[in-house]
């Protein structure tokens, strides 16, 4: 052990060497026994100073840990593993593309349902009332008697009838209840 | 960076080596913390293992949040605990923080262990390095002083006697083989 050797464990009980002096360090205490003994002696005199331990129980327990852990993972290649496995159940880039599609799509689609279903239908849902308003001079012939509307209007006849027929496409997917079930067609029709 | 700190970065990296020196550093430390709590030297020893193999294998989670030893003291004193569970013995009523885990010996507690010979020898250990200590040279027995009794690091030791850092490192060195020595004769331990 030279001078410069002791030099460099005593700085490391003190915590002081960083970097490749560091590197030095350890390749000394990993090649030559002498050193380890040496670190030891010096950390125990730190010990003492400090009423960190028994000076006179001088043990070595790296042996006996090392041989327990000799065999174990490291965790940089349970790192490692962990990325691999990441890897293999990774979905491709397409998936995501395709799955973006579809998103944009269903948003779409899910606002077209919405905005059918937030029509003021109340305006287009016949009524006594505004049936009685709209044709003074022909009599009624509407829900009264009637599970549908009866509206004057081809025009409004006919939207109305697209409403309908549109509701009844999306409600069953989106579990609203069918309103065509209340308001349809007369037997025959 | 803090040594600690860079061997523990090591030992993430897969460096078995680098947890060796933690354990040659702190083992003399953690086997005196445990024997306070199984009060048998053979027993701390294994315990003390144990202690060690657990924080080898939490290494991964530790991110440098508190000092490495504190992190290490807290694994050996839960490690300690159980082991007196499993035997169906009571740990110590005290419990200590481990921010003090550097004074806990202090705890009177913990020191029942201690025989009447362990307790004589301690003490003339303390007074071979107090001797040799005053035996060295004014400047490096300050710096040994400095680093050891109040803790200072190379940087501000140097500042402190106005000298560049490889000298403090170099009286640091020279004052701590000679304690080594010294001890060594105490112990009767020949080269």
């Amino acid at each position: 052990m030279t001078v410069n050797q002791n030099e460099l464990l005593s700085a490391l009980v003190d915590g002081e060497l960083t970097g490749r002096e560091l590197d030095d360090a350890l390749h000394l205490l990993d090649t030559n026994e002498q050193a380890r003994m040496q670190l030891q002696r010096y950390q125990r005199g730190s010990d003492v100073m400090h009423e960190h331990g028994l000076a006179h129980h001088q043990i070595d327990l790296t042996g006996r840990i090392s041989a327990v852990i000799e065999d174990e993972e490291t965790y940089s290649s349970i790192t490692e593993a962990n990325k691999n496995t990441a890897q293999i159940i990774a979905f491709p880039k397409q998936f995501w593309k395709q799955a973006a599609s579809l998103a944009v799509a269903a948003s779409i689609g899910a606002l077209a349902v919405v905005g059918v279903m937030t029509q003021p239908q109340n305006q287009l849902v016949p009524t006594a009332q505004m049936a009685s308003v709209e044709v003074e001079t022909t009599p009624m012939v509407v829900a009264q008697t009637g599970k549908r509307w009866t509206v004057q209007e081809q025009e409004v006849e006919e939207r109305l009838n697209n409403y309908l027929v549109d509701h009844n496409e999306y409600a069953g997917a989106s579990g609203v209840f069918s309103y065509a079930r209340v308001v349809s067609y007369d037997m025959g029709q | 960076m803090n040594v600690d700190l860079e061997l523990v970065q090591r030992v993430q990296a897969g460096d078995k080596k680098a947890f060796d020196v933690l354990i040659l550093k702190y083992q003399q430390r953690i086997v005196h913390v445990i024997t306070g709590f199984v009060h048998d030297p053979v027993e701390a020893l294994d315990v003390a293992q144990e202690a060690f193999i657990k924080a080898y294998r939490a290494i991964p989670n530790f991110r440098g949040d508190s000092a490495f030893y504190t992190w290490l003291y807290r694994i050996a004193i839960n490690t300690a605990k159980n082991h007196l569970t499993s035997r169906a013995r009571r740990p110590p009523a005290v419990d200590v923080d481990a921010m003090d885990a550097t004074n806990f010996y202090d705890a009177p507690e913990l020191k029942e262990f201690e025989t009447p010979e362990s307790s004589l020898m301690s003490d003339e250990l303390k007074q071979t390095i107090h001797q040799a200590i005053q035996d060295l040279p004014e400047d490096t027995a300050t710096a040994i002083k400095l680093r050891e009794l109040e803790g200072m690091s190379y940087e501000e030791i140097a500042q402190a006697m106005e000298c560049p850092i490889g000298t403090v490192r170099s009286r640091i060195f020279r004052a701590r083989d000679a304690i080594d020595k010294q001890i060594q004769e105490t112990m009767g331990e020949g080269e």
